[in-house]
């Protein structure tokens, strides 16, 4: 599959970000997207020079919050974690993206009769 | 909210950001390794694992780029970059940065140091609290000019004060007290109504305004005191309010302080303010009663037009209530506060402002040919800007932003240039120029000048910011300004075009200081002192006490050595202050009276013997004064040539007699006529005048008295004798000393301090514009070198090659100077006004300024065509 334009995942991406995190509790920037390959099954390659904008987007915003630690191998690593405005945000945003794709499936669904 | 919290956090990271980048870099490395660590796990060898991970990775550098993009508030990174850029550029160039930011910081410090003097004029507003509702009225008469209201009337007036909400008033002039305790002094003393401070919205700092019955004839004495004095002579004293003083010898308590921006409406000195306490009662009895200035504070919304129409019934009133005479010359005058304070300086102060605009358009104009001929020497760097991919906008704003670099270094240096200037202008400024002491480079100043140098970097960096590199130059061919060559012409004809209506100004203005320098003042100033010897009223209460001083002082002065002449007056020529009247209340025996109206004023002074031959002023028939004629019994008067002509037409006035003010008092027999003197100024008409002599009749009070001496001996010498014979007399009088001359001087400061600024100004002007002209000729024959090698090498003569140059610099001077014509025939007419005996149009004047400025302009341009004349073509064919 091609992945998707860049416009509508620039949106996602904060979404997904964020939904990831709130999965997993804290991540590094390559756990994050590892996870997402995975969860994607390889469909959603994240270039990384979109993931560290997209977090670096975020933690200004006060959604996610980092801070250094050391990984399973004893590296250095940014630990990125969902705050409690980050978790309100994912939940708003959720249910919008929702209603968003059910009216897009609805309009394509239109388009077909 | 968001996107405040976003902004902020990145603002910071401005400051922040090598940390920043540091912690990306580890952060991203990180990232690798975990890569390359998985890598290894599925079973690559360590330096594949790590090439596998740095081509999965993608571009380290752009996601920096594109993460540093997130980060920054990109325009302002990006113009701080410009700035450090424009830096750089102005230190590798120190002669061009130097010349533009000393060009800049004339134009902006003069147009600063003006400013601050003219914005205390014309801009600000007064201390007084909604000063905007606070108008002078009153009506203006012959012999009193300026808006006044009598006694009685005013005491009606008040009661329903028609459309004020408030009316106040106060005693003309500035009246003198004496502090009569350790350490006397001498003090400015202001009498005002007790609504005065409340009508002009002033509150005491300390302590309370006067009360209502304090304000009366025969209350207990009390003063407010002004800041200075307090400062000064109280050393700030709290406890100064309730406390007692001494004023004029009677007991006064001080009732309270004012604040320090305190000013009396009508700009006289006041350091104490006592209550005028009018007797109402001794002012209706006795019509027309005293003289008041008064002042109202309208009804919010309302407009100086209403006010007139609404004092109609009083302007009536009062017509009905004047001497027939005066009827005709009665009118009502109306002004707003700001108004009356400024009315005379408000020409002069645009003026100045626009001719320091002038010189600060020619700096801009200079600075901007400038950066023109740099742009295009620059033209290979901004190709390769272009080629590598700088967009048209950001190449724009790089421009901008060197000039505005430029622009503020330039005020910078500019806020250096005031600060002197001010310190020149207040120490060569005449009297009278209203706040000018306490101009100064102040926030607002300091603002406008930010203001001033943001806005003509605007202007001078917009023509380079526009111009377009052509792909031509990345080659490194050389281009030629032939295409927009028109550009820098018009900034060399503006800058003439300016100029000459700078000089064509400040000629005007010379011109008429020197007219009026040369006025004839009908007297011979050379070697004559004058001291003026004020009596304090306490100590000196009737006329006979300073008859008696004045003659006891006569007598020790004359026995001073090398005195050629001695005599004593109540008032001196030529400044205007002096007693008046009007022509119809001077009737010539046996004459018909003046039919109708006043006849205008007529000057007159009590004088002693002795008078005319100090200060040679020719008795031109009958005699001067002796001294039988101040006995009581002798009524004589001495003429001026113009008021017996008027008076008597073409007899003989001597042995004619007359009567003065209306009086049934003795006839006046006319004793002798004296030549005409300049006694309104040096500028106004002269007043016809008549001369009595010094003594108790008609004259109420003789407390000033004018001390005129003629003397052979070293003047320096002379005054210090004046001052201790004065002080042996009365060791507390206070004594001013001056030369003749130097009185007759100070009427021409002010001309000659608006000339002086003017000529300075039209000075500097004209030197920028030359600097502007050989730089463009300069740069012009820079660019023409290899077109002048070829012609020479094709047998053109150097002076061919030099008329080339120049007549490429004249064609244009010519236009400018076209321009600059017609623009100074219509800006002069704004000095009508300030001009004296001299034409607006003046033609002479004009050639001059336009033959001074094509001398300058041809200079300018000469060094730089000889330069073109001593090309060598073998040296300009290989130029490239």
């Amino acid at each position: 599959m091609t992945p998707p334009s860049g416009g509508v995942l620039h949106g996602a991406l904060a979404l997904i970000v964020l939904k990831t995190l709130d999965a997993m509790g804290s991540l590094h920037g390559y756990g994050i997207a590892q996870r997402i390959q995975q969860v994607s099954e390889d469909l959603l390659k994240l270039n990384q020079g979109t993931l560290y904008p997209a977090l670096l987007r975020l933690e200004p915003r006060g959604w996610i919050s980092s801070k250094w630690g050391l990984s399973d191998n004893h590296r250095k690593a940014k630990y990125y974690s969902l705050t409690r405005s980050g978790r309100a945000q994912l939940s708003s945003e959720a249910e919008s993206w929702e209603r968003m794709a059910a009216v897009i499936a609805r309009l394509l669904g239109a388009e077909g009769l | 909210m968001g996107g405040l919290r976003v902004f902020v956090s990145r603002l910071l990271d401005l400051f922040r950001t090598r940390r920043l980048e540091e912690s990306l870099d580890a952060e991203l490395q990180a990232h690798l390794q975990l890569l390359s660590e998985e890598n290894i796990r599925r079973g690559m060898a360590p330096q594949e694992a790590r090439e596998a991970a740095r081509r999965a990775f993608g571009g380290v550098e752009q996601t920096k780029e594109a993460y540093r993009e997130q980060r920054g508030i990109l325009l302002i990174d990006s113009v701080m970059q410009d700035f450090r850029f424009a830096l750089r550029i102005l230190v590798k160039s120190p002669a061009f940065a130097a010349v533009a930011i000393v060009t800049l910081a004339l134009g902006i410090g003069a147009t600063t140091a003006v400013f601050s003097v003219v914005d205390r004029i014309l801009f600000r507003s007064l201390p007084y609290s909604h000063d905007d509702r606070l108008v002078a009225f009153g009506l203006t008469a012959p012999i009193e000019k300026d808006e006044f209201m009598l006694g009685a009337s005013y005491i009606d007036f008040r009661k329903t004060p028609g459309p004020f909400e408030q009316v106040t008033s106060m005693i003309p002039g500035d009246s003198k007290c004496d502090i009569t305790e350790e350490r006397p002094v001498r003090l400015s003393c202001a009498y005002v109504e007790q609504g005065f401070l409340s009508t002009l919205g002033v509150r005491p700092i300390l302590g309370r305004n006067f009360r209502l019955d304090e304000d009366r004839p025969k209350a207990a004495r009390v003063a407010i005191l002004c800041f200075p004095l307090w400062k000064s002579r109280f050393g700030g004293d709290p406890g100064m309010v309730g406390k007692t003083i001494s004023l004029d010898g009677a007991a006064t308590r001080i009732v309270g302080i004012l604040p320090a921006n305190f000013e009396m409406p009508t700009l006289t000195p006041a350091e104490i303010l006592v209550p005028q306490a009018l007797d109402e009662e001794l002012q209706r009895r006795a019509p027309p009663g005293a003289v008041l200035r008064t002042f109202g504070r309208m009804k919010p919304g309302a407009t100086v037009a209403q006010v007139i129409v609404g004092l109609q019934p009083f302007l009536e009133q009062s017509l009905q209530g004047a001497p027939s005479a005066f009827r005709k010359e009665i009118h009502l005058s109306v002004s707003t506060l700001h108004d009356r304070q400024i009315h005379d300086a408000r020409l002069a102060s645009w003026i100045l402002l626009g001719s320091v605009f002038a010189v600060l358009l020619v700096a801009c104009t200079n600075v901007a040919s400038l950066q023109l001929a740099r742009a295009t020497a620059r033209q290979r760097e901004l190709a390769v800007r272009v080629a590598l991919g700088a967009s048209r906008g950001r190449l724009v704003r790089q421009a901008l932003v060197e000039s505005m670099l430029l622009g503020l270094l330039g005020g910078l240096a500019g806020c250096l240039v005031a600060h002197l200037l001010l310190r020149l202008f207040v120490s060569i400024a005449p009297q009278g120029i209203p706040r000018l002491q306490q101009a100064g480079l102040d926030l607002r100043v300091v603002s406008f000048t930010f203001a001033v140098s943001m806005v003509s970097a605007a202007v001078f960096g917009l023509a380079p910011a526009l111009s377009d590199p052509s792909p031509g130059a990345l080659i490194g061919k050389e281009v030629r300004a032939t295409t927009r060559s028109l550009l820098r012409p018009t900034l060399v004809a503006a800058q003439i075009t300016v100029s000459v209506v700078l000089l064509a100004c400040a000629g005007l203005l010379l011109r008429s200081l020197w007219n009026l320098q040369r006025t004839p003042t009908g007297m011979e100033t050379e070697r004559v002192l004058t001291e003026t010897v004020s009596l304090a009223e306490y100590r000196y209460p009737k006329l006979p006490q300073q008859i008696d001083f004045f003659s006891q002082l006569q007598a020790r002065l004359k026995a001073l050595p090398g005195i050629t002449g001695l005599a004593v007056s109540d008032t001196l020529p030529p400044s205007g202050q002096m007693r008046s009247t009007i022509l119809a209340a001077v009737e010539p025996e046996g004459h018909v009276p003046i039919a109708e109206g006043t006849g205008g004023s007529v000057a007159w002074r009590a004088v002693t013997p002795g008078y005319f031959s100090a200060l040679g002023v020719a008795v031109v028939r009958g005699r001067d004064f002796q001294e039988q004629d101040s006995w009581p019994s002798e009524n004589p008067i001495i003429l001026s040539e113009t008021l017996a002509r008027i008076l008597f037409g073409k007899e003989d006035p001597v042995g004619k007699q007359l009567r003065l003010f209306r009086q049934q008092s003795p006839q006046r027999i006319v004793i002798g006529v004296a030549a005409d003197v300049r006694n309104n100024g040096l500028v106004d008409r002269s007043d016809p005048e008549f001369y009595l002599p010094w003594k108790d009749d008609p004259v109420e009070s003789l407390s000033t008295g004018q001390i005129i001496m003629r003397t052979r001996t070293e003047p320096t010498v002379v005054a210090a004798w004046m001052r201790s014979e004065t002080s042996a007399l009365d060791p507390t009088l206070p004594v001013k000393i001056e030369a003749m001359t130097e009185r007759v001087g100070q009427l021409t400061e002010r001309p000659r301090f608006n000339a002086m600024l003017l000529s300075l100004f039209a000075g500097i002007g004209v030197a920028l514009a030359a600097v502007g002209i050989y730089g463009v000729v300069a740069f012009l024959v820079a660019q023409q070198t290899r077109e002048i090698g070829v012609r020479m090498a094709l047998g053109a003569s150097p002076q061919s090659v030099m008329n080339l140059v120049l007549w490429n610099v004249i064609r244009w001077a010519i236009g400018g100077a076209a321009l600059g014509l017609i623009s100074a025939w219509f800006s002069t007419r704004l000095l009508q006004s300030l001009l004296f005996e001299v034409r607006v149009h003046d033609p002479v004047l004009l050639i001059l300024a336009l033959l001074l400025l094509l001398a300058v302009t041809l200079l300018a341009a000469w060094i730089p065509a000889r330069r073109a004349m001593r090309v060598d073509p073998m040296v300009a064919l290989r130029y490239e």
